[in-house]
């Protein structure tokens, strides 16, 4: 930087301003430009899909955040089965009968059944309207055994373990890089166009910003569940004011204005961007909201269930916010049970059995049922093995998925055996840590198909995919025989 | 570079710089070319002189720029306090105030206060002393420097309100205490104190964490030893000195530790328990509880050799010498490379700018090694060296683009209530800070989880992810919150009600807190609210909030905005000065501290 002593006196006012001024001088726009290049060239890259399509699909995705103890949602009941789940779990151990509600599935004597909370996601699952994904968890590429895990040669995902990474990891399906580009906003990058009006996000979430809606192009737009038509947006002068009106449109001209200037510090421009962003959608979502016509006597009073509530209404006037696809993200936290695991989950599955219950109930009513898919995801499932009367963390687990247009009643993936022995080649640890033979990768594609992603795009959305299948068969591969899960019918 | 000649450039700025900040600052006191004046003890007032090693500041604006990096909140007599005597005299004697109180007294205080008055000495606890005892600490005390490291450790060291345990006064405020009374301390003594702290035992379940038991399946709780090495201390992948990721040939980090090394880690913490101890397994006997560092209770803890990383063996000794196994696994963890890179990291973000260089990384990782006495970890002498680095201070470095951070939607909070002067008859503050929280997600001890309100290495997308540059703030900011924060500024100044006084017990007597009422006070402004003279207040709250990073074409926006205004009484001249604070703490070029 000692350059500039010796060029000092051939600095134009305009350089000297730029480069050396200590409080600001302007915001002129001679830098910008060049920075704002970055962003242009981004949003080029991706070639929308132009379709205007009149059908519509919602995807809901619930975030257990925490590692939810999965191995106690969904627990073997065939004898040897449950017997190596009791010498396992030990103290975490459900036992059979009040505890364990038995589903209507028998796959060659392999038989399940569900935390006591959940006689709504049994009743769901017995009807064919939900399912369960065994053993499924973040990979790079699949791992198939313990000897595999331990010689080293497969990618594995970074901080395997940790909260962060692997809600991350859920959230981008990249578990090979600290990513904050997530699977529902490259949906967005590519499909944000079958939606008819510009400002409003086909990300909307309940849980505020998280990288699983954040594309390369485009945000999630988030709201409360508390939301209104006359309490979105933000605080005025009130309208017993005389002029308040006036006034009111002074000010957001001004933040707009504000919002709308050019900057050099690529911050100031993040935060001009997002306020833009805001005060538009806001507008939009006034409107919608005004037209709810609110689903009463469904929904139970909790967070989620209110979370739930606000999701069902705002499909049910997607039309206002000119959506035909729409991803939502509802966190429920609270599943890192360290400690006292048995109480906590007791305490906790049924408001998440009452949640999706209720939802589903809505979805019917709303004659939108056919047209929604709700999946929960976790951080990771936790360790078998107790520390006390909690469990740590650990890897594959199992997730649930409803809605009309989910093939329901079934298991998939194979729900791995719990056994600490070596005979247990998926068992990665004398804690009891399971290796997963799902990917998320997975089931995300076959998602992202249903959604509309075309599969020449799937790459795109979901970047590790063809680790996944052989190359004929990868869903991207126009000739391939790609062959599902089978989840979505 | 050439630190003098720079000086001279941002004078000379200063100067000739256009109305984008006029140069007259009212209600102050005229103070125009102070930027030259400032009495500097060693008696040269040459311009260069009055910023020279000493740290003496050349403006107003550079003076609060440098508040707004070493404090939650500053007014104009801290701005003109740090122009007399420069960077380096007012941390120093910031360091040695004492400190005033502790918050845990203050909510024993608020429990007297309750039982006194119910005349009931059964009376229970209320969630909101803890925001009160914090609130009052805040803004009656004048320990600026303390304020602004102390919550950056409590982002750092994270429990959480949303626990167990949050509801209950007791423990919030002992934990806290920990970073006011060591926030000039040493890093391994704050380690020290929050491992053994009850509330950390709690939130991160090891407190009546129990050895092993293999015949049961059962293995001790690896919730700490996992947090303490991932956020605390060394985090997950190997750093440099400067703060860059060490990798393999094939470009991937390298981890600093794996599974295998949280679990020999976890048999560390295994048999802490109450101090008040009665049984393991037992729950808090009352709130005394809470007030002392958990105990080693030799029979729950995991005896054996223990296989920390890299070949560190903790030796095989009695279970009832359990506490040296926790001290020699803190001091290997706090004698790690990473922990001066990634501490250092750390408290650059959170006091100066998200994307420092590797050089202003390294020059604070070698002072967290040795302050030049020989001594690791020494905060004063860390937190001296972070704030009176050139890259700090320097014109230059405000002006890139990459430099500078989202203020904290809190820090934005405390911000305005110092600066626009709250006050209360009394002298003494309650806030319960749900307000804030409400409209923003933030307030102290408040994050969803042990990962804080954001992580450090958050990226928003746009220009941020294209030129690889991290602003972990923006992982809070989205349109709730957006909206949130605007709704709050009005409520705040506006409607001039910048806190929540709620009773501090049931039925409480409205003349108690009647005179514990915050107001922010406008009447100085009322002179300059005519329209042409409305821009004197733009400038003001622009040097005093925004540190005069707001633009000309900014200054205009909001002076045109404020035209439209009524004008003729008393209250609508407040409400007009009012009016232009908050489209000043509405621009993004006051949201971004640079």
């Amino acid at each position: 930087m000692g350059h500039h002593h010796h060029t000092k006196k051939k600095l134009s006012r305009r350089q000297f301003l730029g480069e050396a001024s200590c409080a600001a001088i302007g915001s002129t726009a001679f830098l910008s430009s060049i920075l704002n290049l970055g962003a242009i060239n981004a949003m080029a890259a991706r070639p929308h899909i132009i379709s205007n399509s009149n059908d519509y699909k919602a995807m809901v995705c619930i975030l257990l955040a925490g590692g939810a103890d999965s191995y106690n949602f969904l627990v073997p009941t065939q004898a040897s089965e449950y017997n190596d789940y009791v010498a396992t779990r030990s103290t975490l151990a459900l036992a059979q009968g009040p505890t364990l509600l038995p589903l209507n599935y028998n796959n060659a004597g392999r038989t399940f059944a569900v935390h006591s909370g959940m006689d709504g996601i049994r009743d769901m699952f017995n009807a064919g309207e939900a399912a369960f994904i065994s053993n499924i968890g973040t990979l790079i590429e699949p791992i198939s055994s313990y000897a595999e895990f331990q010689a080293g040669m497969k990618k594995m995902p970074l901080g395997l373990y940790s909260h962060s990474d692997q809600i991350q990891q859920w959230q981008t399906v990249l578990p090979q890089s600290r990513s904050s580009i997530g699977y529902a906003g490259r949906i967005a990058d590519v499909l944000h166009d079958m939606n008819t009006i510009d400002q409003v996000s086909l990300n909307i979430s309940l849980a505020g910003k998280n990288a699983f809606q954040s594309g390369n192009q485009y945000n999630e737009y988030s709201i409360s569940r508390s939301a209104t038509s006359s309490n979105i947006g933000y605080e005025g002068f009130p309208s017993y004011f005389s002029n308040a009106g006036l006034l009111n449109d002074t000010r957001d001209l001004a933040i707009q204005n504000m919002a709308e200037q050019q900057y050099m510090n690529i911050f100031q421009q993040t935060i001009a961007g997002l306020n833009k962003q805001t005060q538009e959608s806001v507008e939009q979502f006034r409107v919608a909201l005004g037209n709810v016509i609110p689903i009463n006597n469904v929904f139970s009073t909790t967070n989620l269930s209110a979370d739930m509530k606000m999701i069902a209404e705002l499909i049910s006037v997607r039309q206002f916010l000119g959506a035909n696809r729409q991803i939502f993200y509802v966190v429920y936290g609270g599943w890192d049970h360290h400690d006292d695991v048995i109480n906590n989950q007791n305490a906790m599955v049924p408001i998440l059995d009452n949640a999706l219950t209720e939802f589903n109930t809505a979805l019917k009513q709303i004659g939108m049922f056919d047209k929604v898919v709700t999946f929960t995801i976790s951080d990771f499932a936790r360790t078998l093995t107790s520390n006390g009367n909690g469990s740590d963390h650990a890897w594959g687990g199992n997730m649930m998925m409803m809605g009309g247009p989910v093939n329901g009643g079934q298991i998939y993936g194979n729900y791995p055996s719990l056994r600490l022995d070596s005979s247990n080649t998926l068992n990665l640890s004398s804690r009891g840590r399971i290796l997963p033979q799902v990917s998320v990768d997975e089931l995300y594609a076959e998602l992202a198909l249903w959604f509309g992603v075309s599969p020449n795009d799937l790459a795109y959305v979901i970047p590790n995919i063809c680790n996944f299948y052989d190359p004929s068969s990868c869903p991207t591969n126009p000739g391939g025989s790609y062959t599902p899960l089978g989840i979505i019918s | 570079m050439n630190k003098k000649w720079l000086i001279g450039l941002c004078l000379l700025t200063y100067l000739i710089r256009p109305r984008a900040q006029d140069t007259l600052i009212i209600g102050f006191g005229d103070t125009y070319g102070t930027i030259v004046s400032a009495s500097s003890s060693n008696g040269q007032q040459s311009p260069e002189n009055t910023m020279d090693a000493s740290g003496f500041l050349p403006n107003e604006s550079a003076a609060s720029r440098f508040l707004s990096q070493a404090a939650l909140g500053y007014d104009f007599a801290d701005i003109q306090e740090v122009m007399v005597k420069g960077r380096s005299l007012w941390i120093d004697e910031q360091m040695a105030k004492p400190v005033p109180f502790r918050l845990q007294d203050r909510v024993a205080f608020y429990h007297d206060f309750a039982r006194t008055n119910l005349g009931d000495p059964n009376t229970g606890t209320r969630s909101g002393w803890w925001d009160n005892a914090w609130w009052h600490y805040h803004m009656s005390s004048d320990d600026l420097l303390r304020q602004k490291v102390a919550l950056a450790l409590s982002e750092l060291l994270v429990i959480s309100e949303i626990s167990g345990f949050g509801t209950n006064p007791y423990p919030l405020a002992n934990y806290y205490d920990i970073f006011l009374e060591n926030a000039f301390t040493n890093y391994r003594t704050i380690l020290q104190k929050v491992t053994y702290n009850p509330a950390m035992g709690l939130y991160l379940t090891y407190l009546n964490n129990p050895k092993s038991d293999p015949a049961q399946n059962r293995f001790p709780d690896e919730n700490y030893s996992r947090e303490v090495m991932q956020l605390f201390t060394i985090g997950t992948v190997k750093l440099n000195m400067d703060g860059s990721v060490i990798t393999d040939n094939q470009g991937v980090p390298v981890p600093t530790y794996d599974n295998q090394d949280i679990f020999e880690l976890s048999k560390v913490f295994t048999g802490l328990t109450w101090w008040d101890r009665t049984q393991f397994y037992r729950g808090a006997l009352n709130n005394n509880s809470y007030l002392q560092d958990m105990v080693m209770w030799e029979t729950y803890h995991e005896p054996g050799p223990k296989n920390l990383l890299n070949g560190y063996v903790i030796p095989d000794r009695n279970p009832i010498n359990g506490n040296a196994d926790i001290s020699d696994a803190l001091d290997h963890l706090f004698n790690h490379p990473n922990t001066p890179p990634f501490i250092s990291y750390y408290l650059i973000q959170r006091l100066v700018t998200s994307n420092p260089s590797p050089g202003f990384v390294e020059d604070i990782s070698n002072v967290f090694v040795n302050n030049g006495s020989g001594v690791r970890g020494d905060m004063k002498a860390i937190i001296k060296a972070i704030l009176t680095h050139p890259e700090a201070s320097s014109c230059q470095a405000g002006e890139e683009a990459f430099f500078g951070a989202l203020r904290e939607p809190f820090n934005r909070y405390m911000q305005l209530n110092r600066a626009l002067k709250v006050s209360t008859t009394s002298g003494v503050f309650r806030n319960e800070m749900n307000n804030v929280y409400n409209f923003t997600g933030q307030r102290p001890l408040s994050s969803p989880s042990v990962f804080n309100f954001f992580q450090r290495d958050y990226s928003p997308i746009g220009p941020a992810t294209d030129n690889d540059k991290v602003a972990p703030e923006f992982q809070i900011t989205n349109a709730q919150s957006i909206a949130g924060y605007l709704s709050g500024l009005w409520e705040w100044i506006v409607d001039n009600n910048p806190a929540d006084e709620n009773d501090l017990y049931t039925n409480e007597d409205n003349n108690n807190y009647i005179n514990e009422v915050s107001r922010l006070d406008f009447l100085e402004d009322l002179p300059f609210t005519d329209n042409d003279k409305v821009h004197i207040l733009v400038d003001k709250y622009n040097m005093l909030l925004a540190q005069g990073n707001l633009g000309a074409e900014t200054v205009d926006i909001i002076i045109d905005a404020v035209k439209a205004l009524p004008n003729g009484t008393d209250t609508e001249k407040e409400r007009k000065a009012r009016f232009i604070a908050y489209l000043v703490m509405a621009s993004p070029e006051y949201v971004i501290n640079k």
